[in-house]
């Protein structure tokens, strides 16, 4: 077994684990990362920015959004049912936060946007190539590690940790881990932050503490590694434990790797039914993915079937998309013909063809009767207005030429949330809501603010909760240690 | 070879000559992205990741294919080569999918490391992504070309390194693709090395899911190389089939002896868990792993004692406590560290289970006696048969400086149940035993309860004691069963009618204290909770009698000793089994150590020479040495990692051992030699062909990425 010397150790390195490492070294704590995987980043290698409120680059946008705005927005939205002295902390150094990542850690950012209309332009997308591109947090990651390498830390990859070891007193003293060769390393250390982005990838944890059956009624993406560690380690070492959730959207299961052309054309706000062929959803309300997963998780099988007609399709093709977000915004879907065929061909389930709307619903296990029903009455809806759930007429176009495009959407989630209880500094609690000494979290295996639906009026949450909450642990394990010493 | 001098990124470097850029650069801690280029791999200069500056040199030079020469000054990280790193990124993403959700390799995927170190997360150009469909038909290698990037560097390995070329590069409706040389990797004589798994940067190429999973939490060596993690010993199973295939008997037998002092014994015996192990299950059967060691230690010719380690006299005494498998390795191990060995045995003869619990038919006594003989001539070792050792602790008492507890599981039980006591029931330890001495006895019809390899080796030494029907009934479904497929298969060749899922309600009398058979009920389920409790659920109406004047129970064995922990003199557990701590067999009595069966229940032998080889550690470190055993018996062994084309690789079959046939070795058991007669040099030599392998898988560079540089940079 070897053993290593530090003040802090963090465990896993996604946004929240680098912030915190970050801020830790900066604060001149000696910290090691230890990482499961070659990569830094995480589950947040596929996202593209994080929140901000209060930033340079809203006042350059002549953007209108402020803390105490935001803050009310947000625990309307919530009910209350939220950490509001953690909601609010967040909110008051989202700001700064940005303006560190830019101007100290390096990380540039295109601007700040909405994800779609109806939200804040909160979210801080990260330059790609000195614009608006994916996965920018991969490249702001990349920057974090680099800055928290130069401030002394050291970060170990494929090092999974296993325990978090506690002395005679009951304060956090170590970490057992193992590194790539398969030998054990024990990092002894004052104090332990966790980082580890919750359980998406642990099925079993995910029926425990949410209910949901993975590939049943819930297809999240399952990162792997995300296995719930951190949460099982800092409960372990004596942290009370918080309701968990998934942060919910909707997806097509087996589609997310093929042409874009298909997530992008079937997102649109066409007709949406159930598997009784009913209409349950403003179609316009796919924007928010949120409150569109919530719908389909409501319904019978949770599955929703998005509809076109060839019209609808050839419209597309020809002039673009009706309306685009930051994740599906293809320049063009003219190859969606030709997408729809090979998917097919492909024998992917999620997408299905037919030259009459009763062969459609047979293809999709509907009442055809009923199907139909639904489209006649949609169609005449059409003509004068959406007098079941109130969509914009501009989105009101008929399913009426053959052949007819259907594509079965499900729930999805980017991971869990919560499992960990911490307060507004990202100390861990016990049961008694005492702090476990030593112990700190932060980031998704935290993050029970959303209350039960997240909260997409303000994009870029979950990585800003992520980076900031990851500050507040580095600065408060620094704290910690300091005082120890004093 | 000489030196260069050049200067990268302002840093003075001293290069050998003939080195690429590239590797002088990563040599030298300087991190350059590259992709195509693969340290096992010839480069090909493709991908253009790794492009560089060069003073004096228009525009940007390959860094992976550029040698270094004297006065170069190089620039990694000027604008130009950024600016091109950053398209070349965008042009792998053209075919690669734009989202990374649902990919298994997220987080250890090159092409995602790379674009995160470029600072292009690509999706610049349009995506042109390749539409085909994933395919798991083939064994072990799963196939998700739609995340192809072309890179090559599976086509390149599979021909260049293997020699073999099952997948090659085609235009498929006019886009350039890998695919499989045939309709399927069989079909393309694939070897199924999985080099090609290891060199994919991206997750195109794969283990299939089951797979992948049990590489979880191991190391490569344990996860890439299953056989020899599988088998407690671990004995290195790879290394020894490519001696056998070289015709180097002698020096696969010597591997062998590496790990385990009864290698012939087992090459009969071994329950293989090496086999249940083999990724070639995936393909068809195992690779006949037991029969191949035994053909290996049939042509051994002794020159594995020029290299075994023989330590000087220490003058600490060990004394062990049973001399069976378990008992003499640790002995042999002992004796060779230098410590002065006392075996007791309460048995006539040494050799434990080997003699008294597995039949001379199936593991010959001269081949057992000559293992022991040198087992007994490693060193200072003394043997005290028919000695019953009553209190392990005692011995410290006698002058004794350590004392392993080695007894075994000799005592059969039998299940309480009406009629147990009748004349005619039997009970497995005991029997087998009379069999061994020549006394055994059984009627014409016998019931064997118990579903084991124990209760195998009762119904076939019933069966050579003349019975003439023979029954066995166990609660485990067939598939459930511990005996071994093959022993299962020979005891139905010689007439062994098998109840499966049934629960023995009661032997029955037939009026004069005799057997008159037994009653058992069909069973739909049964199972043990977290505190080994069994559960039944009886199927009604399903009772039957089975005619029997022989019962021989078979259902478990326990230690020979009191079950009052101050007989004996150490802390038990289970019952009367012995209670360790850790790996190393330490027990509540510094001291004392105890391994085997009398520690974790009956297992095998093989086990049991493993935890006396982790005792035997601890117990010479408790003595003040240095606890190593390890040896180098076996000549060095060039791993080839060209294997070339064998036609029809896939589908080669599974060698079967000469077995000799019934009634021959029912009639003449005691004449005929062993059943199982193994391997014919042919049959070695078709079988020891079909291995897959796995261990050349470990001589490929492991993926590196970004951080990996940055660090060895900071020690460097």
């Amino acid at each position: 077994m070897k053993t290593m010397e530090a003040d802090v150790v963090v465990i896993g390195g996604g946004p929240s684990g680098l912030s915190a490492t970050a801020q830790a070294a900066e604060n001149g704590m000696d910290v090691v990362l230890l990482e499961k995987a070659n990569v830094v980043g995480g589950a947040a290698n596929m996202g593209m920015g994080p929140l901000g409120i209060g930033t340079k680059q809203q006042s350059d946008m002549m953007v209108d959004i402020d803390v105490e705005r935001a803050f009310k927005k947000f625990v309307e939205y919530t009910h209350w049912r939220t950490d509001a002295r953690l909601v609010k902390k967040y909110f008051e150094n989202s700001g700064e936060t940005i303006k560190w990542l830019e101007e100290t850690v390096g990380v540039e950012f295109a601007g700040a946007y909405k994800y779609f209309p109806k939200s804040d332009a909160t979210w801080h997308i990260v330059a790609v190539n000195g614009g608006i591109g994916r996965n920018g947090g991969a490249i702001m990651n990349k920057h974090l590690a680099e800055y928290a390498e130069e401030n002394g830390a050291k970060i170990l990859f494929e090092t999974p940790a296993k325990k978090i070891l506690k002395d005679d007193e009951g304060k956090v003293c170590g970490v057992l881990a193992v590194d790539k060769d398969g030998e054990e390393v024990q990092v002894n250390c004052k104090a332990v932050i966790v980082a580890t982005g919750g359980a998406g990838d642990n099925p079993e944890m995910i029926k425990e503490r949410t209910g949901y059956i993975f590939h049943g009624n819930m297809f999240n993406f399952a990162i792997p590694g995300l296995k719930g560690d951190g949460i099982r380690m800092a409960m372990e070492a004596g942290a009370a434990t918080t309701p968990m959730n998934v942060e919910m959207m909707y997806i097509l299961p087996n589609s997310d790797f093929g042409p874009d052309c298909i997530p992008s054309v079937f997102m649109q706000p066409n007709l949406m039914v159930n598997q009784l062929g009913k209409r349950f959803i403003n179609e316009e309300e796919m924007q928010n993915t949120t409150f569109c997963g919530n719908a389909i998780s409501f319904q019978k099988g949770a599955v929703g079937y998005s509809i076109i007609d060839s019209r609808i399709a050839k419209q597309y093709m020809k002039k673009g998309v009706d309306v685009v977000n930051f994740v599906h915004h293809p320049e063009d879907v003219a190859d969606f013909q030709e997408a729809v065929e090979a998917s097919i061909a492909n024998d992917n389930p999620d997408v299905v063809m037919a030259d009459t709307i009763e062969e459609l619903a047979q293809k999709l296990g509907i009442d055809p009767e009923a199907l139909e029903d639904q489209v006649d009455e949609y169609n005449e809806m059409c003509e004068s207005r959406d007098t079941l759930f109130y969509k914009d007429p501009k989105f009101m176009k008929p399913i009426e030429k053959a052949p007819f495009y259907a594509a079965k959407f499900r729930p999805g989630a980017y991971g869990t949330l919560g499992g960990i209880k911490i307060d507004e500094d990202a100390k861990v609690l016990d049961d008694n809501w005492d702090p476990v000494p030593g112990l700190f979290a932060c980031g998704t295996d935290t993050c029970t603010i959303y209350g039960d639906s997240y909260m997409f009026l303000l994009p870029g949450n979950t990585m800003g909760y992520c980076v900031n909450t990851g500050r507040f642990a580095g600065d408060s394990a620094a704290d910690y240690v300091n005082d120890l010493e004093d | 070879m000489a030196n260069v001098n050049l200067i990268i990124d302002g840093k003075q470097i001293s290069a050998p000559e003939g080195q690429t850029i590239l590797n002088a650069a990563l040599d030298n801690g300087i991190y350059i992205p590259h992709l195509c280029s693969h340290e096992n791999l010839h480069p090909t200069g493709s991908c253009r990741m790794c492009v560089v500056e060069q003073q004096g040199v228009e525009g940007v030079v390959t860094s992976c294919i550029t040698k270094v020469q004297e006065g170069m000054v190089i620039n990694t990280k000027g604008e130009t080569a950024e600016a091109i790193r950053k398209l070349s990124c965008d042009f792998m993403f053209k075919t690669h999918p734009a989202e990374c959700t649902g990919c298994p390799k997220f987080g250890k995927c090159q092409l995602q490391s790379l674009s995160q170190y470029v600072g292009d997360t690509g999706r610049k150009l349009k995506a042109n992504t390749i539409s085909v469909k994933a395919d798991e038909t083939n064994p072990i290698i799963l196939h998700e070309m739609y995340r192809c990037i072309l890179c090559g560097r599976c086509v390149r390995v599979c021909e260049e390194v293997r020699g073999v070329g099952a997948i090659k590069f085609e235009k498929v409706d006019g886009r350039e693709r890998v695919v499989i040389d045939g309709d399927s990797l069989k079909d393309a004589n694939c070897r199924f090395c999985t080099a090609c798994v290891e060199v994919c940067p991206t997750g195109s190429i794969r283990e299939h899911k089951e797979l992948a999973e049990k590489l979880i939490g191991k190391t490569r060596e344990e996860g890439f190389v299953p056989c020899r993690y599988g088998c407690p010993a671990h004995i290195d199973v790879p290394r020894y089939i490519r001696f056998i295939k070289e015709g180097n008997y002698p020096a696969a037998s010597a591997v062998v002896r590496e790990k385990v002092p009864f290698p012939h014994s087992l090459g009969y015996i071994c329950v293989h868990n090496c086999e249940m192990e083999c990724k070639h299950q995936e393909l068809n059967e195992a690779i006949s792993i037991r029969n191949l060691k035994r053909y290996a230690v049939e042509h051994d010719d002794d020159s594995w004692k020029a290299n075994t380690f023989h330590k000087s006299p220490t003058g600490k005494k060990a004394a062990i406590i049973g001399g069976g498998p378990t008992g003499l390795t640790a002995a042999y191990y002992l004796a060779k560290l230098g410590h002065s060995v006392t075996v007791f045995d309460a048995g006539e003869k040494l050799g434990g289970q080997l003699r008294y619990g597995i039949p001379g038919y199936r593991l010959p006594r001269e081949v057992l006696d000559r293992e022991i003989e040198e087992i007994l001539a490693a060193g200072d070792i003394t043997v005290k048969t028919q000695t019953r050792i009553e209190n392990a602790p005692k011995l410290l008492e006698e002058g004794y400086d350590v004392v392993f507890v080695a007894l075994g599981t000799h005592s059969g039980s039998k299940l309480p149940m009406k009629g147990n006591d009748l004349k005619g029931v039997q009970v497995n330890a005991a029997f087998l035993r009379e069999f061994e001495e020549g006394c055994a006895s059984v009627g014409k019809k016998v019931v064997v309860l118990g579903g084991g390899n124990v209760a195998i080796d009762c119904a076939g030494a019933a069966k050579r004691l003349g019975a003439e029907e023979i029954h066995m009934a166990c609660l485990e479904a067939y598939d459930a069963m511990t005996a071994s497929d093959e022993e299962r298969a020979w005891a139905l060749e010689e007439g062994v009618v098998l109840h499966n899922k049934k629960t023995f309600l009661e032997i029955l009398d037939d009026g004069n204290g005799n057997v008159d058979g037994v009653k058992i009920q069909g069973i739909k389920s049964f199972y043990f909770d977290e505190n080994r409790k069994s559960h039944l659920e009886l199927e009604e109406g399903s009772e039957e009698v089975l005619p029997a004047d022989t019962v021989i129970f078979a259902v478990g064995q326990r230690p020979e000793i009191s079950m009052d922990p101050a007989d004996f003199g150490l802390e038990l557990t289970h019952g009367n089994y012995i209670a360790t701590h850790g790996d190393s067999g330490e027990t509540s009595v510094p001291g004392v150590f105890a391994a085997g069966d009398a520690v974790t229940g009956t297992q095998s032998v093989i086990k049991g020479i493993a935890f006396a080889r982790e005792a035997v550690i601890a117990m010479d470190r408790y003595l003040g040495g240095d606890g190593d055993i390890e040896e180098k018996l076996a000549p060095d062994q060039v791993r080839d990692p060209h294997i070339g084309v064998i036609e029809g690789f896939g589908d080669l079959k599974r060698e079967e051992p000469i077995v000799v046939p019934v009634p021959e070795r029912i009639v003449n058991y005691k004449t005929c030699g062993p059943m199982d007669q193994g391997f014919d040099d042919e049959r070695a030599a078709r079988e020891a062909r079909r291995c897959l392998q796995c261990d050349l898988r470990c001589d490929l560079a492991p993926q590196k990425f970004w951080g990996d540089y940055a660090k060895s940079g900071e020690e460097a």
